[in-house]
Order: C-alpha cells, then sequence, then structure tokens
C-alpha cells in the first residue's frame, strides 16, 4: 500500500521499505529531466508550425555550439571569439563534397571531422603560443579571413549566395514530418553535446580543466600536461563544432558562410553564454531558447537586430555582472560548485 | 640526490645566477639562504621547469631534467610550494587537492571518488579537513600554505621545494607550520630544499646551508658554520656589523 505524506516543502512517497522524497520547491526538481521532457514534447504543440519547429531546431543547433564552446574556453583557459569558424569548414566542406563529388551524409560527416579535426589541430599551437588578448584576437580574425576567402574563391564557394541542394539526410515523403524529424535529430545532437560536457566536468578530467583555467603554470607544477590538454579541448570541441555545421548542411540544404562567419553570429553566441552562464552547460540551452526566440521576434521589424543584439548583449553584461546568467539566478548553486573566471586578458 | 652544477640563468642583461653549484642527498634538508635578489628563487624556478637553464646541469636521482617540462620533473619526483601561495582561488581546498592527486603520480585509472578520498587524507595531515569544501579565496595565509603544502604533498614527491613557507606567519604559526614540514619529512621519507628568511626557524630545521649573493654562490656549510662567517653576516647587515 503506497502511503502519501504532504510536508511544508516535500512530497513523502512510501511503498514497504522504499521512500521517495519529492521536493515541491521548483529549483530542486530534477531540472534536466524534466527540461528534455518538455523539449520532447514541443513538436506535440506545434506539430502545424513549420516556422516554429525550425527556430527550435536553430535553437537546438545554437546550443550545440555554445556547449563545446563552454568546453573549449575552460579548457584552453583562453576566450575564443570565432568558434564559427569550424561551423564554416564543416559545412563547407560537407557542403562542397556533396555537391561536387556526390558523397553521401554519412561520407560528408566522416570527412568534416577529419577536416575539422586536421585543421584545428595545426591552429591547436595558437593555444600555447598566442597569451591573453592575442588569442582572442586571432580567434576572432579567422572566421573573418575564412569569409573572404568564401568571396574570393565565389566560384567554388558562391559568395554570398552560399551553396544550395546538398542531398537532406532523409526524406521522409512529408514536409512536416522532415521538419519534426530533423527537430528532433538537432535534439539528440545537443543532448549528446550536453552530456558529454557534463560527463567530462564531473570526471577527474573535469578537475583537472578547471586547474588549467585557474593558473597553467602553477597546473604545470602538479604534474598537469598543460600542452596536452590545451590541443585536446581545443580539437575536440572544434570538431563537436563543424558536426553542427555538416548538420545544417544536410538538413536546411543550403549553406553560406555570410550566415554564420560574421560577427554578427559571434553576438548571438555570446548572448547565449551570458544569458545561460559561463559555466553551465545546461544554461546554454536556456540562453539559445532565449535569442531563436527574440530572432524570430524582430525578424519581421527589418534589420534591427543589428542594433537590438548588441543592446541585449550589453543589458546582459550590466544586468547579470556575476557572469551566471538568467539561468544562474534560478539554479541553486552549491557553494563548492566550481565557478570559472573567464578572463580575455591572461597571462 | 640532486645534483646542479655550473647554473647559469640571465634576463635580458640582468645576470640572475652565475655558476651556482651545490648537492642535496637523500633525507636532508638544506637551506638556501640569501638577500633580497641573490636569485633563489630563480635556483628553485630552474630545478622544478619553471625556468629553463642557460647553462649547467641539474641531475635528479642520476637523470638530467634541465629544461624537462614542469610536470615532467613533477612526474619525476620533485614538488614545489610558493612564495607567495598560489591557489586555484575558485577551487575548494579538495578539489585543488584533487588536481594533484590525480596529476602528480602515475595514477591513470584513479577515479575522481578515489582522488578526493586520497585529497581528504593530505587535508588531514595539514589540518584542512575541516576546510576541505572551503573555496582557497576564503582562506587565510596559514591555511593557504597549508594548502600548497598539501598539493604539493600529494604528488607523491621525493624532493620538496619549499619557497619562504613561513613568510608572513607569526610565530605560533611558525612554528606550526615547522612541526608540519618536519612530521611530513619523517611521514613520507622526502628530502627538502628550502628558501627561507626567517634565520630562526632555518638554522633549526636544515641540516646544510647554501648561501647566494648576487647570482652566485657564496658559502655552503652547516648553520653553525655559515652563521658565524664573516661573509654572510655582510651580505646580511654590511660591513660594519662584521666583529673582527
Amino acid at each position: 500500500m503506497v502511503k502519501i505524506e504532504f510536508k511544508r516543502d516535500r512530497i513523502i512517497g512510501r511503498w514497504r521499505d522504499l521512500k521517495y522524497e519529492y521536493i515541491i520547491e521548483p529549483r530542486y526538481w530534477r531540472n534536466p529531466w524534466l527540461g528534455i521532457l518538455l523539449l520532447v514534447a514541443l513538436p506535440l504543440i506545434i506539430f502545424h508550425y513549420p516556422a516554429y519547429l525550425t527556430m527550435f531546431t536553430t535553437a537546438n543547433l545554437l546550443a550545440a555550439i555554445t556547449i563545446p564552446l563552454g568546453l573549449q574556453l575552460i579548457g584552453t583557459a583562453r576566450v575564443n571569439f570565432g568558434p564559427q569558424l569550424y561551423l564554416g569548414i564543416g559545412g563547407y566542406t560537407a557542403a562542397l563534397l556533396n555537391l561536387h563529388l556526390g558523397w553521401p551524409p554519412f561520407f560528408t560527416l566522416l570527412a568534416t571531422i577529419v577536416v575539422c579535426a586536421s585543421i584545428s589541430l595545426i591552429l591547436s599551437p595558437i593555444t600555447w603560443i598566442a597569451k591573453g588578448l592575442y588569442f582572442s584576437l586571432i580567434t576572432l580574425i579567422l572566421p573573418l579571413a575564412f569569409l573572404d576567402l568564401t568571396f574570393i574563391y565565389g566560384d567554388l564557394f558562391r559568395g554570398e549566395v552560399g551553396l544550395v541542394g546538398m542531398s537532406p539526410l532523409f526524406d521522409l515523403g512529408r514536409v512536416t514530418w522532415n521538419y519534426v524529424s530533423y527537430y528532433y535529430l538537432s535534439l539528440a545532437l545537443m543532448l549528446f553535446y550536453l552530456l558529454v560536457a557534463d560527463k567530462i566536468g564531473r570526471s577527474r578530467y573535469g578537475v583537472t580543466l578547471a586547474a588549467i583555467n585557474e593558473d597553467e603554470d602553477v597546473a604545470r607544477m602538479m604534474g598537469v600536461n598543460v600542452s596536452r590538454n590545451k590541443v585536446f579541448y581545443y580539437v575536440f570541441p572544434s570538431v563537436l563544432i563543424g558536426i553542427v555545421g555538416w548538420f545544417i548542411v544536410h538538413t536546411f540544404r543550403t549553406f553560406a558562410g555570410v550566415t554564420y562567419l560574421p560577427l554578427d553570429y559571434m553576438l548571438k553566441i555570446l548572448i547565449i553564454i551570458l544569458i545561460g552562464g559561463r559555466a553551465y552547460s545546461y544554461g546554454a540551452i536556456w540562453g539559445a531558447y532565449f535569442v531563436a526566440i527574440l530572432e524570430e521576434i524582430i525578424t519581421p521589424l527589418g534589420p534591427v537586430n543589428y542594433v537590438v543584439f548588441p543592446v541585449v548583449l550589453v543589458a546582459a553584461i550590466v544586468l547579470l555582472p556575476r557572469g551566471e546568467g538568467l539561468f544562474g539566478l534560478y539554479h541553486k548553486r552549491h557553494h563548492r560548485d566550481y565557478f570559472p573566471q573567464l578572463k580575455v586578458r591572461r597571462n | 640526490m640532486l645534483e646542479i652544477q655550473g647554473l647559469h640563468k640571465s634576463f635580458g642583461g640582468l645576470q640572475a645566477v652565475r655558476d651556482v653549484g651545490f648537492s642535496v642527498k637523500e633525507g636532508e634538508i638544506v637551506g638556501l639562504i640569501g638577500p633580497n635578489g641573490a636569485g633563489k628563487t630563480t635556483v628553485m624556478n630552474l630545478i622544478s621547469g619553471a625556468f629553463k637553464a642557460d647553462r649547467g646541469s641539474i641531475r635528479f636521482l642520476g637523470e638530467e631534467i634541465g629544461g624537462l617540462p614542469s610536470n615532467k620533473i613533477c612526474h619525476r619526483g620533485i614538488s614545489r610550494t610558493y612564495q607567495i601561495p598560489k591557489p586555484f582561488y575558485a577551487m575548494t581546498a579538495l578539489g585543488s587537492v584533487t588536481v594533484s592527486v590525480i596529476n602528480g603520480g602515475h595514477r591513470p585509472n584513479m577515479s575522481l571518488f578515489d582522488a578526493s578520498f586520497e585529497a581528504s587524507y593530505y587535508l588531514e595531515f595539514v589540518g584542512l579537513f575541516a576546510k576541505r569544501d572551503t573555496l582557497a579565496r576564503d582562506l587565510n595565509l596559514y591555511e593557504l600554505r597549508m594548502l600548497e603544502l598539501a598539493r604539493a604533498l600529494a604528488t607523491t614527491p621525493k624532493l620538496l621545494l619549499l619557497d619562504e613557507a613561513m613568510a608572513g606567519l607569526n610565530p605560533g604559526e611558525a612554528s606550526q607550520a615547522l612541526e608540519m614540514i618536519w612530521s611530513a619529512q619523517e611521514q613520507f621519507g622526502i628530502t627538502i630544499l628550502w628558501i627561507e628568511h626567517v634565520m630562526k626557524v632555518i638554522m633549526a630545521a636544515a641540516q646544510r646551508i647554501v648561501v647566494l649573493q648576487h647570482g652566485q654562490k657564496l658559502l655552503e656549510g652547516t648553520p653553525q658554520e655559515v652563521i658565524n662567517d664573516e661573509r654572510v653576516i655582510e651580505a646580511y647587515l654590511g660591513g660594519r656589523h662584521v666583529v673582527h
């Protein structure tokens, strides 16, 4: 016989010698599962609105870029202002191979992984050499340089128009079903990245990551192979971001550098980090949904995003100064939780 | 255990260390003293791999370690503390020591739980177990020094480099810290190379003293020999304090 007791702050269920407590206060709820449940159920509500499905797919992909970026920021102990470089590299690799050589999505995925890993590995020594502001400046410039290349070699990259007509991941026959399936795939991708980031953060590697972010010289003295870790945490998130580019190519079936490589796109990612909180992988989802919904709202108003996004960014910096974001205000943080400092100017 | 020969290090036009050489035997506590700017911390940075020597040799357990990165030197059994504590401010005491446990020795398959358990032992040893969940930024100077000691011991060193472990401590704390260092030497069987400005402490603790001045070795001997040497008194207090 199940016994239910109602206490002031919790509901207690008892069955034989088993006891289950459910805390009523929302911030103690089992947030990840409730959140995932909500996101899984979302298409049931907006099934007939492809525009909304696309918006939430975009939100999932934005979160899927921001979650690995969080790992990269802490693991390299440097602020990267250009993660979209690998989005561009991944996207163009998949699109070009699919269009010109007819490679199916599975092979373009493998090629994307190999190309992103190779390029990020070649560029990874900048995590040792370039310190502080210089690293941020280099990462800021690289996507812009790549964007220029897409215009210079317009025959190949199709400049402002971009590449169109890549083969879809699959076709379910009906447009609405395709939108729903892509939403679930983007959700799966985001949740997989979340799981990976969460597992790393809670493991022995997470502790080492925090030590590198705190003081890499001291970490080295304590036996941490800082150089190897930095390379790994530069290359691995870069590959994950590149896979998002591949996903965009085979779902939206159009890819233009001018959409993903300029500073506007990085601005959105910065807002996601500030809204979601710089240390919270889960917060990235909040931030991404906030940005995607905001973008959907302001798009009909014309090109006001050039004003609105910077204003939101400045407001987030001023109003959420502790870096915990909106998610941090809601989330109950234990005093002993590691909350990293992200400084552009480091030694 | 440690043999240093002909060590040179310059920063631009400044010769911080010139032809320094000495050795440390297993189980010893060796003091490294000298006035400010004598090059003591530079020598320590050269041994621990923070700096690369221009010339000279540093051999540890018969193996050349000069030029190796700090993490490899740490894995060979040399650990250090800092003159000004360098804690991981946003990490708890337990988290900081856990980093050393995981990375200091060869423990490839140790879980975070096991590492935290072992880190607790080192925190208990230095008397910080009750503060294990306190962020380093909330610890006082004595506690920070003890945390540095715990962090260094957790890498299971054979040679511990202490850089002014007593600086800023009151006499009571200094005597507690000294007891702790002696106890660490006894319990873990470590050898200690110790930079110290508090003469009373280093003279009581060390079996041998190496004196540096202007980046060069001035003298090496027992504490009694060092304290009575005119050159040492002159280096510290000036020529007019020397009694001929």
